[in-house]
């Protein structure tokens, strides 16, 4: 079509054939081989992987390829085309056309950032050469503005930038064996060092997407020297101690020289913890004497004080890209990079990097707390939390995986998560057949079935990946608790049966006359509400993130809200609700199993008496494990039901905008929301018929009526909020935009601005999930 | 276009829609207002894998300029008199060079001449100009391909408008022209991708009825989040929510 050659193969065969027939000359007539750098290869990373295609280890020359001159043949095979036409080769697609790079166009061809009278960037020996860096006798000064530099470099790196361009254009790091100044040596080492574990913990969590982090760089940088983790800790100890057996003999700069000393020492700490969670991620027998909670706060401790000397190193020079003067050279890598269009690479500065390592060390501490949490319910609660909060940091996510599982086989032993998920169920709702004192435990058919389905549980890997998807950034969770949704699917169906079999077997005991067992195995859906309860909060989490990761249009609140408001929410607190019913009513047959026993045991006297009138009070409390929870889930569902009423009102009252597109479909829109949730069957799916029923029933009522119910709703919220005792920032800010929003809908439901239909402003920046309605 | 809007508000029908759309402009403003500058694909070398494997490109720029207008105006637009534009679709190489120029000079990433090529070449009817007599004031770039899945999907890559052009129309008006194109040769969905901070295109793809399906964490080189939008145009089980 239109005369291109794009589409028509004689051209590109013609420009082709003439290649392919100098080829075959050429392989026949011998030529003179080009030398390496003659050809090009320069990068060293080529250079390696060119080698490693060939058989033997040590190649200095390169394979004999027989190059040819075919100048003159490609400008006869141009000759063909008409001006505008190209040869496009069948595998030259999209993606090759985005990699191409327009050689001299400075947006594309990193070489342009080069003037001509430039000096290469200096390598590790170049710089020896020079002078430019110092192996010995550094100064303090100097050693401080190095670590400092070291530091920043590796927050920047944790902040998803490419290793060889941040951490490797420190000339230092390159061989650190040549170094003679043992403290810069020991510090470069561990630096190295820390790489290495690093690398190994993010790869083993395997929560990291490309986005978060870079975990290929240039891997014959750091194979230079072998890596020696065990031996860090102590290197950089012995350093220390000799560093302040100096400074005790010097009169001068004695600050300064412990200013080194806390730098080390830091480095010792941080590196030790960073290690040990590397040991406990990839080996069973850890030495678990470490406490790794200390150890971090020792850590932590060292910060003020390293914050307060930062002015004793060098600092970088104002104009220069190196984040100190003495042994960075900033573009060393930037020609060996991947072929891409040229990045800026941006280094952290100094306050702020030690900032970011401190951040780093209080989230690891909060990650610590994860070994208190014994069970799925609890374990899930607390991943969901430290999403919340540590969510940005990959390296604080990847401990957290490492600390759960390495903590789930201590705890567990060797076929942990089947484990930990019947001790899981059995912590949630407590189903007798899992109370191993039970006489039922012992039944081999009843076995037969839990290990099913728990071992389906595994197979389905379900519950275990919900826990890991919280190890995910935010955006990349959504994505997968999608997933992860459909997936439930299968166990619910399982879990069912389950309940239906042990209720089925408890009748047969019934029918025996063998009433223990029969009440043991009667369980009113035990396992079904564990599994469902579950499926909630992924699926209330992945429509609420929605909010977070600003997906939804204005007008797509209503349906939104409306699905917690009308299903979810209730669901959770009716799963929540039944569980506290089960165990209460459990309670309440010990109690009275108890009683029959002791009334047979011949007369109670009036201490038993008292005391058993004591303990029921006592145990209700007990028993209500999730009214915390519950509490809060009204207090959402207050909240959701004042959103979709407001946006209700809001449409009724022409103060949202909605699209005005013959391709919008508000049908399709809401399928799509609700597409994970489709395959569901419990809870069913709600189709955009049923939606828009019960829409039009709320939107009935006049607009200031409309108002007025939303107001009612963040009242409601309101006040359970209030009710909340010791309410922790969350349900404080809820609070707030719970009154706030209840005084815009009183001001509308007023007629307030009746005059000017503006939409009104929602701002998120007190909730993820709920804004504050803001009249403009 | 632009007036049926009463299938998207659930009113009864002895009630209709209490307002108008003028109701909602903003007074001192003018209300037709478009203001899409320019969108472009680029992404890192990291991220290229995810091309090879869906066929799609994985990151668009849409960069606006000056950026004096709120998104609600943007979605406001409808009725203005686009009598004195005309349109009309790639037909030869000298409209690579226009196409070229509207797009790069405003851009801060590069496209290498061989992306506009793959698009021009391979979807020529798919890239619409927009002309004032006889000068170029905006341009689309599509494409259009089956996924893996099967299905056929349409993809936004450019959409560019003069500066001096702009707040006009003319980006809906070639956004719709090129949906329609690709409705009519049985595209199931549109996708693009547009820079978080974009505010005006999002609003002018929201009133066009895409979704904002996936959020891309530090999809562009200058670290800023982008959005993948969707807009399905056929209500079909088989488009699976997936992360393509």
């Amino acid at each position: 079509m239109n005369g291109s050659s794009v589409a028509e193969p004689p051209d590109f065969q013609a420009a082709t054939a003439a290649a392919a027939a100098a080829a075959a000359r050429a392989s026949s007539s011998e030529q003179d081989e080009w030398s390496a750098s003659e050809c090009g290869f320069l990068d060293p990373e080529v250079q390696r992987t060119m080698r490693s295609g060939s058989a033997a280890e040590d190649i200095t020359q390169y394979p004999m390829h027989g190059w040819v001159d075919v100048t003159r043949e490609f400008h006869d095979a141009c000759a063909e085309l008409q001006p505008g036409e190209l040869a496009q080769d069948m595998l030259f697609g999209l993606f090759e056309a985005m990699s191409a790079i327009e050689i001299m166009d400075p947006k594309m061809d990193v070489g342009m950032g080069f003037d001509k009278q430039d000096l290469p960037p200096p390598s590790f020996e170049a710089a020896i050469a020079t002078g430019a860096i110092k192996l010995d006798d550094l100064t303090p000064s100097e050693l401080i503005g190095i670590f400092d530099a070291l530091f920043s470099c590796l927050v920047s790196w944790l902040e998803g930038n490419s290793m060889d361009q941040v951490l490797f254009t420190c000339l230092y790091l390159h061989a650190p064996s040549q170094i003679k100044d043992k403290a810069l040596r020991v510090f470069c080492t561990a630096v190295r060092n820390l790489i290495v574990v690093i690398k190994n913990i993010i790869a083993v969590a395997a929560v990291n997407e490309e986005e978060d982090f870079q975990l290929y760089g240039n891997s014959a940088l750091l194979a230079a020297e072998k890596a020696q983790p065990a031996a860090v800790y102590s290197s950089l100890k012995e350093v220390e101690d000799q560093l302040v057996r100096k400074c005790k003999k010097l009169t001068t700069a004695t600050e300064d020289w412990m200013a080194v000393v806390h730098r080390l020492r830091f480095m010792r700490h941080l590196f030790q913890v960073i290690y040990h969670v590397e040991q406990m991620a990839s080996n069973d027998t850890v030495d678990d004497k470490v406490d790794i909670y200390k150890i971090l706060l020792v850590a932590s401790e060292m910060l003020p004080g390293i914050r307060n000397t930062l002015d004793r190193g060098t600092q970088p020079e104002k104009g220069s890209e190196a984040p100190n003067p003495m042994g960075f050279s900033p573009r060393i890598h930037d020609r060996s990079q991947p072929p891409a269009f040229p990045r800026s690479i941006k280094i952290r500065d100094r306050p702020a990097s030690y900032q970011f390592l401190e951040e780093m060390i209080s989230r690891f501490k909060y990650a610590c707390k994860v070994s208190k949490y014994k069970d799925y319910y609890s374990a899930l609660n607390f991943f969901i939390e430290y999403s919340k909060k540590s969510g940005q940091c990959i390296l604080s996510r990847s401990v957290l995986q490492s600390l759960f599982s390495a903590n789930m086989r201590m705890a567990h032993g060797k076929l942990p998560m089947k484990q930990f998920l019947r001790y899981s169920v059995q912590i949630f709702n407590s189903p007798p057949v899992l109370n191993a004192k039970h006489p039922v435990a012992a039944d081999p058919k009843v076995q037969q079935h839990l290990e099913n389905f728990f071992r389906y549980c595994i197979n389905m890997n379900t519950f275990t990946q919900f826990i890991r998807i919280c190890g995910f950034n935010r955006a990349r969770q959504r994505d997968k608790l999608a997933r992860l949704i459909e997936n439930f699917d299968t166990i619910q169906v399982d879990a069912a049966r389950l309940d239906s079999l042990m209720n089925q077997l408890a009748n047969e005991r019934a029918m025996e006359g063998n009433e223990p067992w029969a009440t043991a195995l009667k369980h009113s859906t035990h396992f079904s509400t564990w599994v469902l309860y579950n499926c909630f909060r992924a699926m209330l989490i992945f429509l609420m993130s929605g909010f977070e990761l600003e997906l939804y249009a204005v007008h797509e609140f209503l349906y939104i809200y409306w699905y917690p408001y009308e299903f979810l929410i209730g669901f959770l607190v009716s799963a929540l609700t039944r569980t506290e019913n089960i165990l209460l009513a459990q309670e309440e047959y010990a109690e009275h199993q108890s009683k029959i026993q002791s009334s047979a045991g011949g007369g109670g006297g009036g201490a038993a008496k008292s005391r058993k009138a004591a303990k029921p009070k006592k145990n209700k409390k007990q028993q209500r494990p999730y009214r915390a929870e519950i509490v809060f889930y009204h207090a959402l569902l207050s909240l959701c039901g004042g959103m979709y009423k407001a946006m209700g009102a809001l449409t009724k009252d022409g103060r949202v905008r909605l699209p005005l597109s013959q391709f919008d479909n508000e049908e399709i829109r809401y399928n799509r929301r609700f597409l994970p949730f489709a395959t569901l069957t419990s809870p069913p799916p709600v189709s955009y018929a049923e939606f828009k029923n019960i829409r039009e029933h709320m939107m009935r009522p006049s607009v200031e009526d409309l108002y007025t119910y939303a107001a009612k709703h963040f009242d409601q919220a309101r006040n359970v909020l209030e009710s909340i005792q010791n309410p922790d920032q969350e349900m404080l800010d809820l609070l707030q935009i719970a009154r706030t929003n209840f005084v815009v809908m009183n001001v509308l439901a007023r007629g307030h601005q009746k005059e000017v239909k503006r939409q009104p402003e929602f701002d998120f920046s007190k909730h993820s999930y709920f804004p504050i309605i803001k009249l403009k | 276009m632009g007036d049926d809007v009463s299938e998207s508000v659930p009113v009864r029908q002895d009630q209709p829609p209490s307002y108008e759309k003028s109701d909602l402009v903003e007074e001192d403003q003018p209300t037709s207002v478009e203001e899409v500058a320019l969108e472009l694909m680029n992404f890192p070398a990291s991220q290229k894998k995810a091309v090879l494997e869906d066929g799609s490109l994985e990151k668009t720029v849409l960069e606006v300029e000056d950026n004096p207008t709120t998104s609600e105006e943007i979605a406001m637009i409808g009725g203005q008199d686009l009598k004195q534009y005309t349109f009309c679709v790639f037909q030869e190489e000298s409209h690579l060079k226009v196409l070229q120029s509207l797009i790069d000079e405003e851009l801060s990433e590069p496209y290498s001449i061989y992306t506009y090529r793959y698009f021009v070449y391979n979807w020529p009817d798919l890239c619409f100009f927009a002309m004032e007599g006889d000068r170029y004031v905006g341009v689309i770039v599509c494409k259009l391909e089956a996924t893996i899945g099967g299905v056929l999907q349409g993809y936004i890559a450019m959409l560019s408008v003069d500066v001096e052009y702009r707040k006009r129309g003319i980006g809906r008006a070639l956004s719709e022209m090129a949906i329609e194109a690709m409705a009519m040769k049985d595209a199931a969905m549109i996708v693009l991708e547009t820079e978080l901070t974009n505010k005006p295109a999002l609003a002018l793809y929201e009133s066009l009825g895409f979704i904002r399906e996936r959020r891309l964490l530090r999809y562009y080189m200058n670290g800023v989040d982008a959005f993948r939008l969707k807009l399905i145009l056929k209500n079909s089980a088989d488009l699976s929510f997936s992360e393509d």
